[in-house]
């Protein structure tokens, strides 16, 4: 049986100078083999003049190697004819599994491992559930999520049972009975979820709902502050976890200040705008994520648009591995007749007004730039019609007085607009 | 490549009696059921002969369409493909994730689609026929057949049959479940479950809420056991 808080303590809480020694280990032997496999990767460093033996030790890597981004990979799976954009580095026969990205930002785009009992996502999340305190024999509302295959894995690699409930769109009800009945510790909870908790509370004491749980997680958005508290009223303690870079997943630890990235399966770095230098500690930069335990469509240097402050300072909790705060992504900025805003900005005007503040909500943007602001906005539904023009006149009120411009509202049941979600999120941002 | 101490450490943590609970519905009302491992462990041995048949091996690519509360069905077919040494992708049964599907299947020359519902079917639109012209073989829930049929495919059947799941053996005459583990007879349209392997729920002569028929005659293919004929209106 493991440590109490640790799954793996020798490799979490490591010493930074050990961790970093087993980073280079792994990097070095890693850059050969995929030079030579990877077809985006031998075009992109032989494009910049670099080749794996220039690089000898983490400094050399990261002051020479060049970065990719997603439109590199698209790009070159578009040219080429090849599903993996140039990043397969193993043959096919290979190949254990294939999935993709959530495609809420674009094109969505395929990675694929290669792996024999535990998929390396479902791995490197059992370390968290189990410092959540996941034990043997408790039982875990299974997740939704499918775009890293079925998280459910990871309770089991923990001893747990998970419950095969329905918890998608309009399913809580009924997954509200299953908990009540088996009284399950831990469940994965998305931004589409928290609107209908919220309704079934109304009805439905939450706080006897969740009081077998040791902690929820949620994922796939910001957290919003009302959504936060109204949590917190629920009894939960909540772990916040995010995507590191499309390589592995980063959750929140019980001291929840910031979201650690296990470093021994991903090399971190957080650069300027331009991707020429690291920023100061704390200071916020552009997560670029490198592969370290993927040899099948590793990802090297791959910028993520993501914006956040990292850390590497060690965390109260005991681990040494990296954390990191989201700040937002690095496009969601919009200008509209001059005025920048960015969708918390609108988050935070619905949340002021009742029928809207579960905050569901589209922001309309053909461009980064445009003369008109344009939102759909879901409204609850059981608000009578007759009320719906007094409900826009208010949204647009709120919007107005955090961004500076009269917005043009479409309202929309929530149920409605929460359908056009994919892969386990609604897009805030879309471009029709 | 999994990380080997984080598959030790999984090692050493005691495993649960069960691999999960499933949930079925019958009459709209839940019809929840364990799961043991050694359940899951048989299920995925009968899954691999399936797809032994069907021809998945080494390289196979295998689209996988199911929801997460379908696990207990489908997942013993994901690690199926594997044993088979195959890979998979798994796609969802929503009509607004159809994308994801038809994505897998054209971009990564998908030979096998397992679980194809209407939803999906009908999500593809016109891409649907385009999408799937290189698949070898369909397996469909009984309600998308029309669909693939419109857009000149041709498809098997898979269908949840109580915690049992009825699929489509080469011959394509009717579904099979695992003789080993289940005995389906009917009560007049109505379809009842026996569980036969020594299985973590247990029922006898149960109605599983499915209408259809069975067929004790031998199949061709050598399998042992009943086949079904489902009602073609059947979703999932």
């Amino acid at each position: 049986m493991p440590d109490p808080k640790y799954l793996e303590p020798e490799i979490e809480t490591m010493s930074r100078s050990d961790l970093e020694r087993l980073q280079e280990e792994r990097l070095l032997e890693l850059l050969p083999t995929v030079y030579e496999r990877s077809g985006l990767m031998k075009k992109t460093w032989d494009e910049a003049g670099v080749k794996p033996a220039d690089i000898r030790n983490l400094d050399d890597f990261h002051e020479r190697a060049p970065l990719v981004c997603k439109d590199d990979v698209r790009q070159f799976r578009d040219t080429y004819g090849d599903p993996f954009g140039g990043l397969l580095a193993v043959d096919r026969s290979r190949v254990s599994t294939v999935f993709s990205t959530s495609g809420t930002t674009g094109d969505a785009t395929l990675y694929a491992h290669t792996w024999d009992r535990w998929h390396p996502f479902w791995a490197t999340l059992a370390r968290n559930l189990w410092d959540i305190g996941v034990r043997p024999g408790d039982y875990v509302l299974g997740s939704g999520f499918k775009t890293r295959g079925q998280l459910y894995h990871a309770d089991q690699m923990c001893g747990a049972i998970p419950l095969m409930v329905d918890t998608g769109i309009g399913a809580w009800s009924e997954a509200v009975k299953a908990i009540l009945k088996y009284r399950p510790v831990y469940a994965t909870l998305t931004g589409l979820a928290l609107p209908e908790l919220d309704h079934l509370s109304r009805t439905i004491d939450l706080v006897d709902v969740f009081s077998s749980f040791v902690g929820v997680s949620f994922a796939g958005e910001p957290l919003s502050a009302r959504m936060r508290r109204r949590l917190v009223d629920w009894g939960t303690e909540t772990f916040v976890w995010t995507s590191a870079g499309d390589v592995t997943a980063a959750f929140e630890c019980r001291e929840h200040d910031g979201c650690h990235a296990w470093e021994d399966t991903v090399l971190l770095e957080s650069v300027d705008a331009e991707g020429r230098e690291a920023v100061g500690n704390g200071e916020i930069g552009e997560l670029v994520a490198t592969s370290l335990d993927n040899l099948a469509t590793p990802l090297i240097r791959f910028r993520s648009d993501d914006l956040i402050r990292l850390t590497r300072e060690q965390c109260a909790c005991g681990r040494t591995h990296a954390r990191f705060w989201p700040v937002g992504r690095k496009g969601d900025e919009t200008i509209v007749q001059g005025l920048s805003l960015v969708p918390m900005d609108i988050w935070s005007a619905l949340e002021e007004v009742p029928e809207t503040e579960a905050a569901v909500f589209q922001l309309v943007r053909p461009a980064r730039e445009m003369d008109e602001l344009r939102v759909r906005v879901g409204y609850d539904d059981t608000t009578p019609t007759a009320r719906l023009d007094d409900v826009r006149d208010r949204v647009a009120a709120a919007i107005e007085a955090r961004t500076g411009v009269v917005p043009e509202v479409e309202l929309f049941p929530e149920p409605e607009l929460l359908s056009r979600a994919r892969g386990g999120k609604l897009s805030r941002v879309v471009k029709a | 490549m999994t990380l080997r101490s984080t598959t030790l450490a999984a090692d050493s943590v005691p495993r649960a009696e069960l691999w999960g609970i499933g949930r079925d519905h019958v009459a709209g009302q839940p019809a929840d059921f364990q799961i043991s491992w050694d359940d899951w462990e048989r299920d995925t041995a009968w899954a691999e002969s399936m797809l032994a048949e069907h021809g998945v091996g080494s390289g196979t690519a295998v689209l996988i369409i199911g929801g997460m509360p379908e696990s207990p069905w489908f997942d013993p077919f994901e690690t199926a493909v594997l044993r088979r040494g195959g890979h998979y992708s798994l796609g969802e049964v929503f009509s607004f994730e159809a994308f994801r599907s038809g994505m897998y299947a054209t971009r990564l020359g998908v030979e096998v689609v397992f679980g194809i519902n209407r939803a999906v079917a009908d999500g593809l639109g016109g891409e649907l026929g385009p999408a799937l012209a290189g698949v070898r073989t369909i397996f469909a829930r009984p309600d998308a057949v029309p669909l693939l049929q419109a857009a000149g495919l041709t498809a098997l059947t898979v269908s949840r049959l109580g915690p049992g799941l009825a699929v489509s053996c080469p011959v394509g005459d009717g579904a099979h479940l695992n003789a080993a583990e289940w005995s389906v007879e009917a009560d007049g349209e109505q379809l009842m479950l026996t569980t036969v392997g020594p299985r973590a729920h247990q029922m006898t002569r149960q109605h599983v809420g499915v209408t259809g028929q069975v067929a004790v005659d031998p199949c061709a293919c050598g399998r042992p056991g009943a086949r079904v004929y489902l009602s073609p209106d059947r979703g999932v």
